[in-house]
């Protein structure tokens, strides 16, 4: 304010330092604005790693299906690809893809890709399709802010922003090129969920709607909507539990279930399980008991005489559940309610899949999770979130009630299947952004209060006990802010360690492609494997157009993607018996197995092998599962024949089934004449650390085909059956 | 219920008053051999009624749940991974026993993850205290000694969690 006086001939009266003093509202705002477009960029930037250090491509398994699926829709319109029946996957059978497929993710990729085109920005759909999931993780962060805000104050609702921009949890599976559902759906998740705490807030008519209509995009993009309509049944059962019930909640509630129910049964894979699943029927039943409730609210009212109304009650509640729960009896026992799936049930009951269904229990990602991928992927936020918990219970209200609930019911669910992690980022962030915010506050109040004690003690110089109780005071206030700056400055670290973390653990762990495989050579410079990409061109460019090509099912989604073949199955795993029978074909013998390859006119067989390189994902180490899943279907084989003493071995040891089956064949034909490692004999296998035990093999019925340069995709002829004589 | 001794003349005379009108066999012979000479309490039953529990209450309870999801129970009940791992030692060939499961990120032992559960559960414990120290309505003893308490469980607990995440994981941030 001085600087006016101080040069005026610099200084225009237009332009003075005094316009540029905002007033505190709009420096607010100012600053508000400015952090969300920075965590805003900081979300979309963190994730592009595996852009940066290989090529924008697509990473994974699951990701081809969608880009070849987001392929077709662009190039041959909505119909076909709604109507879609593809005859170059799971042959002979063929799958309906179009109502198989959850559409959200692919149509709206495909709307990106349609605007970007209309503004004359001509890029290839691969490009859309890589960038898509850190796009929405952006979104994702919006919408954090604005559920923080609902919950708590604006300042939680920055601190979530910038928390889930940088989570691993959540960056792990919106890494740029993860073109998967979980892209799309975790933003579906957070918006309905908003949508829903404000319009129960509210009671307005046009929230309800508005989260009516982000639940069926959820349903268009993910099989995890299941969680949306079960936890807000419960949430709604809670509420009703506490004694919240109130015309917001029930206009909330009634409007989201039924528009919603009738919105998600326009996609065709999910079809009329809303009225027939069992996953469902909890929904169904929290509806019928709000109005119940309704409705002996209004015979209260109309009654205006308690002791009738209470034996009234009494026989309506009694009734209520009695015939609910007799519908439920006919409908389970009639069939017409289908019991939960065992994708499903294991959640509720872990042990299930283990005993039960291997296909299951063979996924890396449904393992059970240990301490360290919780740390891993929250690193700070698991001392945040008890705290959290903590200061929602002081404040309770309708909106921390829901949030307390979601953290704790994906918090357990996460311990059962590490992959739901993902599901409990958002619960996480929101409630330890409570705690920052409420921490934060309560330190600078502390820092704030006490410079005004001294201001009033000054000018009220009457009365000396005042001034020595006000003394006293002033002893302690230098000591408490000290503290209070301490503690600050102890929170501001805390939260630059996490940001290095997630900067640590995104650079290290979750931008690897895993279709390029890199390794360190021996001079520490990076060796990047590309024998996926290398083996699926030769498949597109060296075999005749209406080749079949049998492989693990791991790998059918890219050869179909890339190498434009049929397979006979992919991830989609669909169909038990028709893996059964590759797993089969994989652990026979080469005959048996040649029976079965030209039962399912197989033309070519593809292995992956680590042996050469050390890559312990190969088929070898996947082989148990094979014997695993065929064994469930053909009791012919039988697990303990391929083990020497329960242990697996491919050494001299092995047993003599292993060494002749035909994947052992297949990964290992020529194996014997080769030098992997100095010093080692020839025939080392670097992923197992032993020499293998049958060198001299001889294929009878199959032909090599193509190695890759580092024999990791090895790709077989199946020659035509003999003349016979 | 212990028979009470009472004149049954009472008893009787109202019993002849009720079989006049009762033609059931059954009820005649409940009513003279038994009732004669016991006569049933007036016992005033009621519903349990069931009061929510406070807060705070819930908020413990849910603290214990969260201590055994986040030290990887479940992983526990159904990998069961023995308590403690043990290595052979190759030159004196004794039995070492090793804390922390190596090589994998998801993997663990029992006790790796209940101690590892206990110093997050610590550190959450430490903020609620800081938070109970900024209160206005205690001594100012209570309040030093609610503050001290947790920044010492915040600064414990985040040392022990980074020294275990180093151990289990060889090249952590490097």
């Amino acid at each position: 304010m001085g600087a006016k006086k101080a040069s005026p001939d610099l200084l225009n009266s237009s332009f003075s330092f005094k316009s540029l003093k905002l007033k505190t509202k709009q420096q607010e705002l100012l600053l508000r604005v400015s952090i969300l477009g920075l965590v805003y960029v900081l979300a979309f930037i963190a994730r592009l790693f595996s852009v940066l250090r290989y090529e924008s491509m697509i990473h994974e398994f699951d990701p081809y299906f969608n880009y070849r699926t987001t392929l077709f829709l662009t190039e041959k319109g909505f119909y076909e690809f709604w109507n879609w029946f593809d005859s170059e996957s799971w042959y002979p059978l063929g799958r309906i893809i179009g109502g198989t497929l959850y559409p959200g993710l692919m149509v709206t990729a495909a709307l990106i890709y349609w605007t970007l085109r209309f503004l004359r920005f001509f890029v290839h759909i691969r490009e859309v399709c890589v960038l898509t999931a850190p796009f929405f993780a952006s979104n994702t962060t919006i919408v954090a802010y604005f559920f923080g805000k609902e919950i708590w104050d604006t300042g939680a609702g920055l601190v979530a922003a910038a928390l889930i921009a940088i989570c691993p949890g959540y960056i792990s599976r919106s890494v740029a090129g993860s073109y998967d559902n979980e892209a799309v759906a975790i933003f579906a998740l957070l918006l309905t969920f908003y949508l829903f705490v404000k319009a129960v807030k509210t009671g307005s008519l046009s929230w309800a709607l508005g989260s009516a209509f982000g639940y069926f995009y959820m349903v268009s993009a993910w099989g995890g909507y299941v969680f949306i309509i079960n936890l807000v049944p419960l949430y709604v059962l809670v509420l009703l539990i506490t004694g919240r019930y109130s015309m917001r909640l029930y206009v909330a509630y009634n409007c989201m279930y039924i528009l919603g129910m009738l919105l998600a049964m326009q996609i065709r894979f999910v079809g009329f399980q809303h009225v027939q699943s069992g996953e469902h029927m909890g929904a169904m039943g929290v509806f019928l008991l709000m109005q119940v409730f309704y409705f002996l609210d209004w015979v209260k009212y109309q009654l205006n005489d308690t002791k009738l109304f209470q034996t009234f009650l009494r026989i309506t509640v009694t009734s209520a559940i009695l015939v609910g729960g007799i519908a439920l009896g006919v409908g389970t026992a009639s069939g017409y309610i289908s019991p939960w799936t065992g994708r499903f049930y294991s959640l509720l009951d872990p042990t299930y899949a283990k005993d039960h269904i291997p296909i299951i229990a063979s996924v890396s990602e449904h393992q059970p999770t240990a301490w360290s991928s919780f740390m891993f992927d929250y690193h700070i936020l698991l001392f945040l979130f008890p705290a959290g918990l903590y200061f929602c219970f002081k404040r309770l209200s309708d909106a921390t009630i829901f949030i307390v609930m979601y953290g704790l019911t994906s918090l357990y669910f996460a311990g059962v299947m590490v992959r739901l992690i993902l599901v409990a980022t958002p619960a996480v962030c929101l409630i330890s952004a409570i705690a920052v915010s409420a921490t934060v506050k309560n330190l600078t109040s502390l820092l704030r209060t006490k410079q005004k004690v001294p201001q009033t003690g000054s000018t009220k110089g009457v009365g000396s006990s005042k001034s020595s109780s006000k003394v006293t005071l002033d002893q302690s206030q230098p000591f408490q802010k000290n503290g209070a700056i301490a503690l600050l400055v102890g929170v501001f670290y805390l939260l630059s360690r996490y940001a290095i973390h997630c900067t640590w653990v995104t650079s290290e762990a979750y931008s690897s492609p895993s279709i390029v495989l890199a390794a360190r050579g021996a001079h520490g410079n990076r060796i990047i494997f590309d024998d996926y990409r290398e083996a699926y061109y030769w498949l597109r460019q060296n075999t005749p157009t209406d080749a079949k090509v049998m492989s693990w099912w791991d790998y059918g989604y890219q050869i179909t993607a890339m190498g434009n073949r049929t397979v006979i199955v992919d991830n989609n795993t669909w169909n038990n018996t028709h893996i059964a029978t590759v797993g089969r074909a994989m652990s026979s013998y080469e005959d048996e197995a040649y029976d079965i390859m030209r039962s399912l006119d197989v033309n070519y067989v593809l292995v992956v092998f680590g042996g050469v390189t050390g890559y312990s994902s190969d088929d070898i180490n996947k082989f148990l599962w094979m014997v695993r899943i065929g064994g469930g279907v053909y009791p012919v084989i039988k697990e303990p024949d391929y083990l020497v003493n329960g242990e697996f071995r491919v050494d001299k040891g092995a047993s003599p089934k292993m060494l002749n089956c035909l994947m052992y064949k297949l990964c290992y034909y020529r194996f014997g004449e080769l030098v992997t490692e100095y010093g080692k004999p020839t025939g080392y296998d670097r992923a197992r650390g032993v020499e293998i035990g049958n060198k001299d093999i001889k294929l009878e019925h199959l032909e090599e085909a193509y190695t890759t340069s580092n024999w990791i995709v090895r790709i077989y002829r199946v020659k035509p059956p003999t003349n016979r004589l | 219920m212990a028979p009470r001794t009472d004149s049954t003349s009472t008893g009787s005379a109202m019993s002849e008053t009720s079989v006049e009108s009762s033609i059931d066999p059954l009820f005649h012979i409940l009513r003279t051999i038994p009732f004669s000479f016991l006569r049933p309490p007036r016992l005033r039953l009621k519903l349990p009624s069931f009061t929510l529990p406070s807060p705070m209450t819930v908020f413990s309870l849910i603290l214990l749940t969260y201590f055994l999801v986040i030290s990887g129970f479940i992983y526990d009940v159904i990998v069961e991974p023995p308590g403690i791992g043990s290595t052979q030692d190759p030159v004196t060939g004794a039995i070492r026993p090793v804390v922390f499961m190596s090589g994998r990120v998801n993997g663990q032992y029992i006790i790796e993850g209940l101690s590892s559960g206990f110093m997050f559960v610590m550190g959450g414990v430490g903020i609620i205290m800081l938070d109970l120290a900024l209160d206005k309505n205690r001594a100012k003893s209570v309040k030093a000694s609610y503050a001290t308490a947790g920044v010492s469980s915040i600064v414990i607990g985040y040392v022990m969690s980074m020294l275990f995440i180093r151990i289990k994981i060889p090249g952590y941030l490097h």
